[in-house]
């Protein structure tokens, strides 16, 4: 065929309206990472509660979402590409949902913490697995707006320091257990870690949705051998 | 038609109708069921104009097969090919061959009539005659010489409408006219029509496109029973239909030539739920996704 042209257009263009409101959350839930992340790592209660409020939004954004996919399903019942954006994007809208819920988890770890002592190294820790979550998001964004599988395969590589850094999180809290305090402030850190460490996996997850849309064929990136574990954790 | 149509289903000696499909895959796939019927390298012909150009494709037994396509692709066409209907109109010609229970359907001596039978066919009208709906059953027991008591015909006209699901909603009035009976009911009329010869084969030609959509959800239904003892292949213009029922579709394009003549052809041919989500084809992906021109 020479040329070809769309007879689908009503469609395509709900479905490319459809997509611009799921990446639309993509900036917020950044700006979350980084709220969270600095509100726990300076015990910013204020800001904190932003992020709470913060999560309204995502929250109302997933619910419309998930109105108009199916009624974009019901209407259309679309086929090939078409077919994998849909699910691709039904499972991005609850993957930035959780995204947000993480920072909140993060958020309220700062109000938990009001009061109790810190360890400033844990939370250097804390702000560098931030530091390293918010690219993975970025690229998997990129990796999608570009349909680019090899920037959607950079992202296992990406986890490996998260994972690394959330599993020394461990001796990080046994080595202040002699200080009743300061254990219970690592050990609420250590769950701030697990948020980031489950950021970090979503941003994997979104990255291997884009290279589905490209290629059509499921791939756990994982498996193919592109990352292999760190440190066992998988989930 | 690029060398990678061709590749598609042009394998003369196999038996197996569509190893092809099962050989591509990197990881081994369970080896298909053989094939009920195959073509291979048709081509059909109205008079100078070829309508339908070199299509091999394998018709996996117990299963269904949809043929989909934009209108004036030859899907219709090849479907008449496949129990010699053609033959019936004047001028169109019949190229390559076509297997079932791997004899060629068109070599001399054989028998149309006796194609018919064992490849039964159901159309886009319901078309019962206006004769009573135990008549319309028992007739394609009688002309295919059926010698039976008349209780053995009671029995196969019982059995014909238990296996098209009508049954239940006409006993009691077998000797009123298939006319008196709901569209939904008249196709289902001649479905157990097409059955009652016993045939291997059935071929349906956009069977629901004149029904409502709860006369075309039971149709939809029935084949999927139907597949247990027959193998079906039907033409369908309905996209979702044929993503609902069938196990391999066949996506047939066609092209226009200077004097605004079309000619079908074989785009791909693979298991249904690849072709709706991942076709093989760039023109496949544009047609099921609207990008068609």
């Amino acid at each position: 065929m020479s040329h070809t042209h769309d007879i689908n257009v009503h469609f395509h263009g709900e479905l490319d309206a459809l997509e611009r409101k799921v990446l639309g959350v993509v900036d917020r839930a950044e700006r979350m990472v980084e709220m969270a992340v600095r509100s726990v790592t300076t015990g910013d209660l204020d800001l904190a509660e932003e992020v709470i409020g913060m999560d309204d939004e995502i929250d109302r954004t997933y619910f419309e979402v998930h109105q108009e996919w199916t009624n974009l399903m019901a209407r259309f019942q679309p086929l090939g590409s078409d077919l994998r954006k849909m699910a691709v994007l039904l499972q991005l809208n609850i993957t930035f949902e959780r995204m947000g819920d993480q920072c909140v988890n993060i958020a309220k770890t700062t109000r938990f913490n009001d009061g109790l002592p810190r360890v400033e190294r844990i939370c250097d820790q804390i702000r560098e697995m931030g530091d390293l979550v918010r690219p993975m998001i970025r690229t998997a964004v990129d990796a999608y707006v570009r349909s680019d599988v090899d920037e959607a395969r950079l992202l296992p590589a990406m986890d490996q320091p998260v994972d690394r850094l959330n599993a020394n999180m461990y001796k990080e809290t046994v080595a202040v257990s002699d200080n009743k305090l300061l254990l219970e402030w690592a050990t609420k850190m250590m769950m701030v870690s697990r948020a980031l460490e489950r950021i970090g996996d979503q941003a994997v997850d979104f990255a291997e949705h884009a290279a589905y849309l490209v290629t059509g064929e499921r791939a756990d990136f994982d498996e193919k051998g592109m990352a292999p574990a760190v440190d066992g954790n998988t989930d | 038609m690029t060398p990678e149509r061709t590749r598609v289903a042009s394998q003369p000696n196999d038996t197996e109708g569509r190893a092809e499909v099962a050989s591509t895959g990197a990881t081994a796939m369970p080896l298909p069921p053989p094939a009920a019927m195959r073509t291979v390298s048709v081509d059909v012909h109205y008079g100078d104009f070829r309508a339908v150009k070199d299509v091999s494709l394998g018709f996996a037994r117990n299963e269904i097969t949809a043929l989909i396509g934009p209108s004036g692709c030859g899907k219709s066409t090849m479907l008449r090919c496949l129990n010699r209907m053609n033959d019936l109109i004047p001028a169109a010609r019949v190229r390559g061959e076509v297997f079932f229970n791997d004899r060629n359907i068109y070599d001399p001596g054989v028998d149309p009539v006796e194609v018919r039978r064992k490849v039964g066919m159901v159309f886009q009208k319901p078309n019962p005659f206006s004769k009573s709906i135990y008549e319309n059953v028992a007739w394609g027991a009688k002309i295919n010489g059926f010698k039976g008591s008349k209780k053995d015909m009671d029995d196969l006209v019982e059995r014909a409408l238990t296996r098209a699901a009508l049954w239940g909603e006409v006993k009691d009035k077998l000797g009123e006219s298939g006319y008196s009976l709901s569209g939904g009911q008249q196709q289902r009329l001649c479905i157990a029509r097409a059955v009652a010869p016993s045939p291997e084969v059935l071929l349906m030609d956009e069977p629901c496109s004149a029904l409502d959509p709860i006369a075309t959800l039971r149709i939809e239904e029935l084949m999927l029973d139907l597949k247990e003892d027959y193998t079906i292949i039907i033409v369908t213009h309905n996209m979702q239909q044929a993503a609902r029922v069938s196990d391999m579709t066949a996506f047939f394009n066609v092209d226009l030539d200077g004097q605004g003549h079309r000619t079908g052809y074989l785009v791909e041919f693979s298991p249904t739920a690849q072709l709706f989500t991942s076709p093989r084809e760039k023109d496949t992906e544009d047609y099921i996704t609207g990008r068609f021109g």
